[in-house]
Parts: C-alpha cells; sequence; structure tokens
C-alpha cells in the first residue's frame, strides 16, 4: 500500500490490518461499534466503542466467536442466521422489522441494539462487518412516549365522558323545573294569582338561563377540545342571513327596533361549516337587539380580502348603547359581561362572543368589534371564502 | 286527544312530570320505574306509544327497545327515547336503536303533547 494517501476506492486492497491501522481511522473511531469476523464467525477486528460498549479489551475479543457478544438465548439461532448471511452477502440491517435485538456486555448485562451488515473484500478475502449501535436511550424515549400517549388517550376520554355526564346529570333536574314550571305556567293545575305567575316566570327565566349556560359550556368544551363537527359545504349567505334577521323579527318589532340586512352581489355564498355560521351570527345579532333601544339593527355582508385571500365580511350594526373603549379588550374573555350592576347583567351567558370568536377562528376567521359608547357597535365576523383543508 | 301511553324512567320527579302532562292533555298514561317494570307493563298492556328514558340502571333504553322490538306482539308499537343525552353520538345510536323519535329533556311542556301526538299518528319523522 502506498504510505502517503488512502481513499475508500483502495478498500479492496486492504488488507484487515490495513483497515484498523492509523491510515484509516474513519473505523477505529466511528460512534457505533464495529466488529469484523471471518467466515467461521471469529472476530477478526473491533474497534475502540466495541470495548467501551461491551466492556472488553479487544484482546480479550480477537479469535473469539462472535456469540459471545450476544445473550446464551439467542446464540443457536445466530449462528445459523451467520452461515445464511455467508452465502448472500449483501448490506442489509440485521434481525426482521419489529424484532428487538440485544447485545451482551462482558458484566452479564445485556443492551438493546441495532446492527447492520456488509461484507468487507479484502486482500485477505471478504468478511462480515456489523455496525453496532446501543439504543438503550432511544427506546427509553420510545417506551415513555408511547406510555404518555396512552395516558393522554385516557386522560382525554375520560374528560370526554365527564362532560357528557355532567351534561346528562345537568339536564335531568332542568327536565323537572322546566317542566312543572312549565305547567303551573300553562295553568294546568288551576289559576295563579298575578304574584304566583310573576314569581314562577322568574324561575322559569332563570332555568332556562342554566340550560343556555349548559348549552354554551358544552359548544367551548367541544371547540377547545377539537371535537366540535365542522362540516364544510357552499352555503347560500343571503339565506343565513335572512333566517337569522327573520328570529328577531318578533323581539326587535316590540321594541321598535328596525332590522335589516344587505349581501352584496360578489357575497353570495361561501364553503364552510353552515351550523357554525349562523350561531355566530345568531350570537351577534343577539346582543345587538338586546344592547340597542332605538334606532336600528343590520347586517351587512361583503367580499374583501384576508390576507391574500378572498374573505367574506359579515357586520353586524347596531345603534345601541356601545361599548367603553376600555372595556373593547375584555369583551371576548369567557364570564366577561360588562357593567355587572345593570340589570341586563344575566341577559346572556357570558360566553356568546367567547365562543363565537372560538368558532370563527376554527373556521379559518375570526370576530372583531368597533365601537362608540352611546352611538353603537359594530361587530365583524370575517371567513375565508375557500376552505382549505 | 286520547291514547294509551307507557311511561318507562327512573327518576321518579321526571316520571310525574311526563305522567301529570300526559294526564292534562287526555292521554291515559302508566309509568314504569325501571327498564324490566317497562318491559313487564308493555307484555301485559296496550299500549299506543312508549316512552323510554336512555340511561337507567340495570337495562338501559337501548336493551328495553331491542327487547320490545323482538317481541312479536309489540313490535309495531312505536317507541319514542326521552331523553337528557344531548351528545351527536347518542342521538346516531338513538336512531339505530329501533326507536320511532327521539325528544330531548329537558322537554317543553308547552309543545309535548304536539309532539306525543304525532307520534301516536305515526306522522312524525
Amino acid at each position: 500500500m502506498d504510505e502517503a494517501s488512502v481513499s475508500l476506492r483502495d478498500i479492496a486492497h486492504f488488507s484487515l490490518r490495513d483497515l484498523a491501522g492509523s491510515r484509516f481511522p474513519l473505523l477505529e473511531y466511528a460512534p457505533d461499534a464495529a466488529v469484523i469476523v471471518d467466515a467461521d464467525g471469529r472476530i477478526r477486528l473491533v474497534n475502540a466503542q466495541t470495548e467501551r460498549l461491551f466492556g472488553y479489551y479487544r484482546e480479550e475479543l480477537i479469535g473469539q466467536p462472535v456469540e459471545m457478544l450476544i445473550p446464551a438465548r439467542y446464540r443457536g439461532n445466530h449462528v445459523k442466521e451467520r452461515s445464511g448471511y455467508a452465502g448472500d452477502p449483501r448490506v442489509r440491517p440485521m434481525g426482521r422489522l419489529g424484532l428487538e435485538l440485544f447485545g451482551l456486555r462482558k458484566d452479564g448485562s445485556e443492551f438493546p441494539v441495532e446492527i447492520s451488515l456488509s461484507p468487507v473484500s479484502t486482500r485477505e478475502g471478504t468478511f462480515i462487518a456489523s455496525a453496532i449501535r446501543d439504543v438503550t436511550e432511544r427506546r427509553a424515549a420510545e417506551r415513555q412516549l408511547q406510555e404518555l400517549n396512552t395516558e393522554l388517550t385516557t386522560a382525554s376520554r375520560a374528560k370526554d365522558h365527564f362532560l357528557a355526564a355532567m351534561s346528562h346529570e345537568l339536564r335531568t333536574p332542568l327536565n323537572a323545573i322546566l317542566g312543572f314550571t312549565g305547567a303551573l305556567l300553562m295553568k294546568l293545575p288551576g289559576p295563579l294569582t298575578e304574584e304566583q305567575e310573576r314569581q314562577l316566570q322568574i324561575v322559569q327565566w332563570a332555568a332556562r338561563h342554566l340550560l343556555a349556560l349548559i348549552n354554551d359550556i358544552l359548544d367551548l368544551a367541544k371547540v377547545q377540545s377539537g371535537k366540535r363537527e365542522l362540516s364544510f359545504e357552499q352555503v347560500p349567505v343571503q339565506k343565513v342571513v335572512q333566517d337569522v334577521i327573520a328570529s328577531f323579527s318578533h323581539a326587535a318589532d316590540e321594541k321598535g327596533v328596525h332590522l335589516a340586512s344587505s349581501v352584496a352581489s360578489d357575497a353570495q355564498t361561501i364553503t364552510t361549516d353552515r351550523r357554525s355560521l349562523r350561531q355566530i351570527l345568531l350570537n351577534l345579532t343577539d346582543n345587538a337587539v338586546k344592547y340597542t333601544e332605538k334606532g336600528s339593527v343590520r347586517i351587512d355582508a361583503r367580499l374583501t380580502q384576508s390576507n391574500g385571500e378572498p374573505a367574506i365580511v359579515l357586520s353586524v350594526i347596531d345603534t345601541g348603547v356601545g361599548i367603553r373603549a376600555e372595556d373593547l379588550d375584555r369583551l371576548f374573555g369567557a364570564f366577561e359581561q360588562l357593567d355587572p350592576m345593570s340589570e341586563r347583567r344575566f341577559e346572556g351567558t357570558g360566553l356568546g362572543l367567547h365562543l363565537s370568536r372560538s368558532l370563527a377562528q376554527l373556521l379559518g376567521g375570526d370576530v372583531s368589534v368597533v365601537s362608540e359608547f352611546g352611538r353603537g357597535s359594530s361587530f365583524t365576523l370575517t371567513l375565508p371564502v375557500l376552505h382549505r383543508g | 286527544m286520547s291514547g294509551r301511553i307507557l311511561v318507562v324512567d327512573d327518576n321518579q320527579a321526571n316520571l310525574d312530570l311526563m305522567l301529570y302532562l300526559l294526564k292534562a292533555f287526555g292521554y291515559e298514561p302508566q309509568g314504569a320505574a325501571s327498564g324490566p317494570a317497562g318491559l313487564e307493563a308493555a307484555r301485559a298492556g296496550n299500549f299506543d306509544l312508549v316512552l323510554i328514558d336512555i340511561l337507567m340502571p340495570g337495562m338501559d333504553g337501548y336493551e328495553l327497545a331491542r327487547l320490545l322490538r323482538h317481541d312479536a306482539r309489540l313490535a309495531s308499537t312505536p317507541l319514542v327515547a326521552v331523553t337528557a343525552l344531548a351528545m351527536a353520538t347518542d342521538r346516531q345510536r338513538i336512531e339505530t336503536a329501533g326507536f320511532n323519535g327521539y325528544i330531548a329533556k329537558p322537554i317543553e311542556p308547552e309543545t309535548f303533547a304536539a309532539q306525543i301526538e304525532r307520534y301516536l299518528k305515526g306522522t312524525a319523522s
């Protein structure tokens, strides 16, 4: 061999001693244990990592059967496999998929390994080289990850179960409360005094409020845990807006508030979850009608661009009480009803805007607000026209 | 309005409520406070409609519906689930469990009779 330079191209002209020598340090300092055996399965060459990994000095290994590095229970099979490999030497990993391999240290302890095999041609003939990697840490990490995953799945299932059970257990007594209150108010058992009727109406109203809270909390829990079922389809904007307007026409008429809507010709269809869109608009319009004593509530839909994508903007604009600038920030928080001393304190659940924004974000959009105290508010739902799943 | 209606619910207050409302609207209701009691009553009586709570200890509403559906004499009696289960998966299971319909709790006393009437006439979907 030329003393000056050795390249991998020359490797076929190496002797085993060349492979282990200082002119070819790659093998000696490789991060994996390298063990080269001859056709009889005797160890002919090992590197420094082999000594560290298995706890032997190399003098103790050279000339010994390679099976000394394998737990006793695998040795018989290994001899057979080794003979098979000698007949068809290719570069390949040892073992079948999913089979865990183990190394045996001098002190008798075992450790999980990954092994790749390759034939090595030298001047002395063909040997079998194995690169052996200690995978103790990786196996431990994998196992930990698996356990964590199982725990998470269990926890998530327990939470779903808890929510479903809570919903059922709260509805059951509410059924009796709302049912009998309703029966009394329908005067099925007999006439009521004016005061009895007034008090029963308060019970009924409070029970309905409790039911609305349960529904909103469940909705929110579903949105937050990704369990909300969405079905994206082409939704006619005009139709949804008209339905929402229609469901408030009675309440608005009673207050003398004018309801109106306009949908621009280029904002007629959107690909989104119809139920969520409807729920958000109902919520925003409900608030607008509730907080407007005179004037109008209108829903305007138009096309715009948001982040370079076409988007539809649905604004619910009222001429109501408006919101103070300092209150705008906490408007979308859970249970953040403004003006807690006002008589409107319990008209909503305190979750409506929070839920609306969460839903809008789930659909790839958002809800925002501009308001002038004493003049009115404009809540704007922005949703992408196209759904990019 | 007339019709013999069996109501099966393990919650006494809710059983009372339904029996009261049905009677007030002119039906002939009978109550059973468990699945097995409901099965026995359904076999002994001659009902035009059976209202069944779903979550009951022991024999639940699904099991009761299955047993009633397998009774040749009762197989065509309309069965309606009246339940506080509100999840989409619950509704799907009720739809495939042999019920003719589903009324959610809390029930609305104002519309309860109209819903019952639709199931009695077999016009509810």
